[in-house]
């Protein structure tokens, strides 16, 4: 599969006309506002806009951690509001890998073991998370860094091993919330580099962020602003 | 990785907070483990005392085990020998007296047993009363701390002179040392002086034999012991038979029943010490991870394994510490017998802290709730954690 054409094939996520709205002591605000977003497989996809524009709310109901208050968020066909909580973590665990801004590695694991969590859970053979994480190790160009804590790796360096754990399952889609926002600028050229090579070898990447750079290395990129996907 | 492996990982992780938890769970749990021992120790002790006589009967003058004479202990002796299963019979009489050595005189108690040489007190050294002596000779058996006390070890010669009611002109009788014992019911710092019935009625100035205090039976192995009870309070009603088991029951029922109630009391309030403990620094715990258990769940990591995980942390924590807590609890409960065993009128091997299976088994049964109870809320806390909402905090904060 690759990525031409990506309109033709049936979208991974489809979110339809949904809304998010937070119940707050001062008032319901609304984060989501009627938001419609297809991500195809292969697709790149980056969503720019202002903090609080509800870029990382769309990202949460896109990741199936969050539902729409209103509105559908279908993941492969499914609606993902009427799935268990279950069904839920499964699709997290196998079709979709998480980049945060704050890496969020466990701190507790070394950088093989950050990478092979998910594979365990997922109920990988353990010659196979071997191997797996070895080879993504080498993706990412740290396997001399396998036995190093999170506490003994740079950014850059954590946010490699972070992208590494989100394609461990080998997922459909990646998603990351600005995942160079806390590197500095010839880092984070890096780390776009590195989300370049995973699109070009066919997972769909669906990322937001405030680095333009970063934002223009996408085949499709979206504004948001006060909850809404602007018009193109 | 399994549940445990991460939650050993996390443990070790937060150094601080798991020795800060396995401290103050060792220190609860060897309170909760002392007074376990304390619950049932005297009760055990004073068992163990009645066992170690090797009889397994006594018959007192009335209920209650108060020092009466009995009234013609010695034809009710005679009568009990001959009841189908007992093996031996020896009445017993104490009485205070004054032994006087070359180290000057001092307050003992004088044991008179009549009988076979069936002896309720174990010999350590020396031969023991030889109840072939001659009647004029007055053999005696003393306890451990004697011959240092008197300076008059085993051959030696004693003076001693009864006290019937505490003052005597009685003339001093000549006793020559033929054994040392351990007298299971003498006091502490008290001194015990064991000779024949005969040779204390000598020194009582009787011409007549006394009666005894109290008849010790033992039984012959295979008999029931509540049968030969039962025919002895029908040979005398008047007399008061009671088997080990009864006279346990009965101290069990009125002298312990305030270290059993004070013991659960005092272990309740350890354990609910030690849930509260391990409770607040996993729930402090868990809200300072909260991001990490958010970004768990946001991987797709089952709420299932998250729980086990805790549960794995909070069995580390509650688990290492109760087992700390029992060489702890030991070195105290040794320390605090010594100093409650300085209670003056104590029999010198009863024990207040006694070590029972049964202690091992409840107490690792009480950590082992403890830790589930503790993990449930932390549980609870990150099994309804709001995913999107804490990753949106955590970015913010």
């Amino acid at each position: 599969m690759t990525p031409a054409d990506p309109e033709r094939r049936p979208p991974i996520v489809d979110v339809q006309h949904a809304s998010r709205i937070f119940p707050m002591t001062a008032g319901p605000v609304a984060a989501l506002r009627d938001v419609t977003l297809s991500v195809h497989s292969g697709e790149y996809v980056a969503i720019t806009g202002p903090s609080g524009c509800g870029k990382s709310t769309l990202l949460h109901l896109v990741g199936c951690v969050d539902t729409p208050t209103s509105g559908a968020v279908l993941f492969e066909g499914r609606d993902v509001a009427a799935l268990s909580e279950g069904d839920r973590s499964r699709i997290r665990l196998t079709r979709i890998g998480f980049v945060f801004q704050r890496f969020f590695l466990l701190p507790m694991l070394t950088a093989a073991e950050n990478i092979e969590l998910p594979q365990s859970e997922a109920g990988a053979p353990l010659s196979d998370r071997r191997l797996r994480t070895r080879t993504l190790l080498e993706y990412v160009g740290l396997s001399d860094r396998a036995d190093h804590l999170p506490s003994q790796l740079s950014g850059g360096e954590m946010q490699r091993i972070a992208i590494a754990r989100a394609l461990a399952n080998r997922p459909a889609l990646l998603v990351a919330d600005e995942p160079t926002g806390e590197l500095d600028e010839a880092t984070g050229d890096h780390v776009a580099d590195l989300f370049d090579r995973v699109h070009a070898d066919g997972t769909a990447i669906l990322l937001v962020t405030h680095n333009p750079t970063l934002a223009a290395r996408a085949s499709r990129r979206l504004t948001m602003a006060s909850g809404s996907i602007l018009p193109c | 990785m399994t549940p445990l492996a991460l939650a050993w990982r996390t443990t070790v992780r937060y150094r601080a907070r798991a020795i800060l938890a396995i401290v103050g769970v060792a220190v609860i749990g060897a309170l909760l483990f002392d007074m376990l021992l304390l619950s049932r120790g005297l009760l055990v002790s004073f068992a163990r005392l009645l066992n170690a006589e090797g009889f397994d009967v006594r018959i007192v003058a009335t209920q209650g085990l108060t020092r009466l004479p009995i009234p013609d202990s010695a034809a009710l002796a005679q009568a009990v020998r001959a009841v189908p299963g007992v093996a031996d019979v020896v009445a017993i009489r104490a009485e205070s007296a004054d032994v006087r050595t070359d180290r000057g005189s001092r307050r003992v108690t004088l044991v008179g047993r009549s009988g076979t040489n069936a002896n309720p007190w174990r010999l350590v050294r020396g031969p023991g009363l030889t109840d072939a002596a001659s009647p004029a000779a007055c053999e005696a058996v003393v306890d451990r701390a004697f011959p240092s006390a008197f300076g008059a070890d085993v051959g030696a010669q004693i003076q001693v002179t009864a006290l019937p009611s505490g003052q005597s002109a009685l003339p001093a009788i000549g006793c020559r040392i033929v054994g040392i014992a351990d007298f299971g019911f003498s006091a502490s710092g008290e001194h015990t002086v064991a000779t024949t019935m005969a040779a204390l009625q000598r020194a009582m100035g009787d011409t007549r034999e006394g009666d005894a205090e109290v008849i010790l039976v033992s039984t012959a192995a295979g008999a029931e012991r509540e049968a030969i009870v039962r025919a002895i309070g029908r040979l005398r009603p008047d007399v008061r038979a009671y088997s080990n088991a009864d006279v346990v029951e009965q101290f069990d029922r009125n002298g312990f029943a305030y270290f059993r109630q004070i013991s659960v009391v005092l272990s309740t309030l350890t354990t609910a010490f030690a849930f509260l403990l391990v409770a607040t620094l996993l729930t402090v715990s868990i809200n300072q991870r909260l991001g990490e258990i958010a970004v768990l769940r946001a991987l797709g990591i089952a709420r299932q394994r998250i729980a086990r995980m805790l549960f794995w942390e909070s069995a580390l924590l509650v688990g290492v510490g109760a087992l700390a807590a029992l060489p702890l609890g030991g070195v105290l409960a040794v320390g605090l017998d010594r100093l409650l065993r300085q209670m003056p009128g104590l029999p010198e091997g009863l024990h207040f802290f006694v070590f029972e299976p049964r202690a091992l088994v409840v107490h690792l049964a009480v950590f082992g709730v403890t830790a589930a109870a503790s993990a449930a809320y932390p549980i609870w806390l990150a099994a309804r954690l709001p995913i999107a909402e804490t990753l949106r905090r955590e970015i913010v904060g």
